[in-house]
């Protein structure tokens, strides 16, 4: 404890001895201190009489000088005289009591106080999520694969030619309006898809039937050009459409991000497809361990090759919409439980949709229930800016929300437009 | 809280490198108006300039963009997906930006303009963070004379002891104020209202949003809205978030209560005290339930040489600071 000795002051490093000069020089300097410490103790005691907190205040302004009760911090105890203590502590234990007596007991304690912050906003686009993506290089290649620094195998034995990733616009978000269209180029993005094929069940006595049928999706994706990659079930990863060729995978479909909204994303984003189905609601659809592994690595080399933000790595359920009915969610692949963390990113779930807050799309209880509540937190997050930026415009929700539609409607107006022969945006 | 029920017309004002909160008397109480120390740049167009004109948003415009300051500020940054920019940082006026003593000029003028009567005005400046004892000097002549040009006769208050003006009038305002804001820790101990050892420690909410931030991959605006809505303090935690939470709030508290044991050991002069003090916690990093049990189990594994009565939180913490000031600034009428 400091400071608890009361009613002796002597100079910080001064050793106090029994007789002569040294004994009337310590008396002095105890009794200044033990007049300050009376002092001292009269002033709490009028002050405590002061009901009135601020005229308490302006009376210990007024009275109490700082030099008046400071003593060096370094003063030593052991200095003093054993013999003076014992008589001084009593008479110090006397004054204290006095003090303690005049002096009001402590507020009680108010640690249960509990924060209400004064309002809650939307929740900020929660980007880029997850890690950053490791450096992964090609270390071989032959006419049927490639291998990569991160042990992926990419098989080539079904690619097919698509039609030339062509520039496509984007549109500036600090851009209040959306007007602001650039003309990017390269994939800005990863849609993950579900094949929706039939499912085989995962034993090895099955291998003759699951390889059949992950032929024939081969085949069908072949065909219709469906999406960039395909992770069958045992974990391959074929590569169907080239990266710097367009995939049919996404149609109509928004997404954005901290500085672009994409409108349409065939052209802007590459599409994933896993060998499975989507289940309704909370169920996780079957993935072996092999697709989620081969689904990191393929997805760390091309957010490294192409400086994808973890971000925009997001499912078809997140960016589909249906423009005849302006709701959301006309494909509900990955609508819940996409192994975001396992495939090493952030929760993207959580991220608000842009094809609601940006353009004023809205969805319909059968979407909500066929969703894991994962996706809920976007859908929710998304409401929340659209129901806060009309009340700073000062506009009915649903006056809002026709303004957005319009936005949206000019928008894929000039997409289309924008769009080369060879960009497909039905599926 | 005063006896008459007629308002001095002074200002409390505790400028905070997060929030600027203002408290005036009024009806025999008190009232605080708080916004947000910070402001967004968004592109100028008529129509958007209408409707803040509309709703009486707090703007300007400048270089032919909108500057929306304030506690809407947030929100437009918000809308836009782009941080809010600060006019201060670690306490101080922010030497990176540029805009920084305009726009807290603004700020202030639109939260303080409106008084008539004695126009006295008391504001909080911070002590001086430990090892950098000159660095107030600029801030706080800045702000005097920004709130000196708006015509008040102004005087300024170390925000630790605006914190024991406020709060510990019990203990005739002897007792040591801590105020945790977003920049520093202010620390505070006065021994019958004279203010015998102030510092602070530029570890405070910021410092926990931008490291919890950077070791999880989220903004650090989400990490404050996930502190200010659920976070607590009772060793359980639901997540990452919350855990690495956990561990920079335990760090900014063990280093606020070493750096205590180390200025009160190494102060020149001290009172001498006849009995423990109490120590009250204020500011907005306060708030997590479970904060003062924490701060209370640390502070005694510290040993501080002070002996301390109790450890609580401000009845007021988001306001603890500016009624401290207030009640300076009504003490010198």
């Amino acid at each position: 404890m400091l400071l608890s000795e009361a009613g002796t002051k002597v100079e910080a490093g001064t050793r106090v001895e029994a007789g002569g000069g040294d004994r009337a020089r310590w008396w002095r300097v105890w009794h200044k201190g033990k007049a300050t410490q009376v002092r001292m103790s009269v002033i709490e005691w009028r002050a405590g009489n002061i009901s009135d907190p601020v005229e308490r205040l302006r009376f210990l302004r007024r009275t109490v000088d700082a030099q008046d009760f400071t003593r060096p911090a370094t003063e030593p105890a052991t200095q003093h005289r054993p013999r003076r203590r014992i008589m001084h502590a009593g008479l110090a234990a006397a004054t204290l009591f006095l003090i303690a007596a005049f002096v009001a007991a402590p507020t009680a304690s108010n640690s249960a106080y509990r924060y209400h912050p004064q309002f809650l906003l939307p929740a900020p686009t929660p980007q880029p999520a997850g890690q950053e993506a490791p450096k992964v290089w090609q270390v071989d290649f032959t006419r049927d694969h490639e291998t990569y620094s991160n042990g992926l195998r990419v098989e080539k034995s079904y690619e097919t030619a698509g039609n030339e990733r062509i520039p496509y616009p984007v549109y500036r978000r600090r851009d209040p309006q959306l007007e602001t269209a650039e003309m990017h180029s390269g994939p800005a993005g990863i849609v993950y898809h579900t094949t929706e094929s039939l499912m085989a069940p995962f034993e090895p006595e099955e291998t003759g039937q699951m390889r059949r049928i992950g032929n024939a999706v081969l085949d069908l994706v072949r065909r219709n050009r469906s999406y960039n990659y395909v992770v069958d079930r045992f974990g391959r990863v074929f590569r169907v459409v080239p990266d710097d060729q367009i995939a049919n995978h996404a149609g109509m479909s928004i997404w954005a991000d901290e500085k672009y909204a994409y409108v349409n994303l065939n052209a802007s984003f590459l599409g994933v497809s896993f060998e499975t189905q989507t289940q309704r609601g909370a169920d996780n659809p079957e993935i072996s361990p092999a697709q989620i592994h081969s689904a990191r690595i393929l997805t760390d080399m091309l957010r490294y090759k192409y400086s994808i933000p973890a971000g925009n790595c997001v499912t078809h359920a997140q960016v589909s919409v249906n423009p005849s009915n302006m709701r959301i969610g006309y494909h509900t692949d990955w609508a819940g439980n996409f192994p975001f963390g396992e495939i090493g990113l952030g929760d993207n779930y959580r991220q608000p949709l842009a094809s609601v807050f940006a353009f004023g799309f809205d969805y319909d209880s059968i979407f909500v229930h066929s969703t894991g509540r994962r996706l809920w937190q976007g859908l929710h997050a998304s409401d929340e800016q659209v129901t806060l930026q009309a009340s700073l415009l000062g506009m009915p929700v649903a006056a809002y929300k026709r303004l957005l539609r319009q936005r949206y409607e000019k928008i894929l107006a000039a997409t289309r437009s924008a769009a080369q022969k060879g960009e497909t945006n039905e599926e | 809280m005063k006896n008459d029920k007629t308002a001095s017309g002074a200002l409390g004002l505790d400028v905070g490198t997060s929030r600027i909160c203002v408290a005036r008397e009024e009806n025999g109480g008190y009232k605080f108006r708080t916004e947000l120390n910070a402001f967004v740049t968004i592109p100028y167009s008529k129509m958007t300039e209408n409707v803040l004109k509309r709703e009486n948003i707090p703007h300007s415009v400048q270089d032919g963009k909108i500057v929306v300051h304030g506690n809407e500020s947030e929100k437009f940054a918000d809308l836009l997906n782009v941080e809010t920019r600060r006019t201060m940082t670690g306490g101080l006026l922010s030497p990176s930006e540029p805009e920084s003593l305009n726009m807290i000029r603004q700020i202030l003028g639109n939260m303080v303009s409106e008084e008539n009567g004695p126009r006295k005005l008391c504001f909080t400046v911070p002590a001086p963070p430990v090892g950098a004892q000159d660095s107030l000097t600029y801030h706080e002549a800045t702000i005097r004379q920004i709130l000196s040009d708006l015509g008040y006769e102004v005087r300024s208050i170390n925000e630790g002891l605006a914190v024991i003006y406020s709060e510990l009038e019990a203990s005739n305002y002897t007792g040591i104020g801590i105020s945790c804001g977003g920049g520093l820790c202010n620390v505070c101990m006065a021994y019958l209202s004279v203010p015998v050892l102030s510092f602070s420690i530029p570890r405070a909410g910021d410092y926990i949003d931008m490291s919890a931030a950077s070791v999880t991959g989220e903004l650090a605006n989400r990490i404050r809205l996930v502190k200010e809505e659920s976070f607590h303090l009772n060793g359980f935690f639901n997540d990452k978030v919350h855990q690495v939470l956990g561990v920079y709030y335990d760090e900014m508290i063990r280093t606020l209560v070493q750096a205590m044991r180390e200025q009160f050991a190494g102060a020149k002069s001290l009172p001498r005290l006849g009995r423990p003090i109490p120590l009250v916690l204020s500011g907005g990093s306060t708030l997590p339930e479970g904060f003062r049990d924490r701060f209370e189990k640390i502070l005694k594994e510290e040993n501080l040489p002070v002996p301390v009565s109790e450890v609580r939180i401000a009845s007021e913490p988001l306001h603890g600071s500016a009624k401290g000031a207030l009640i300076a600034a009504v003490t010198d009428l």
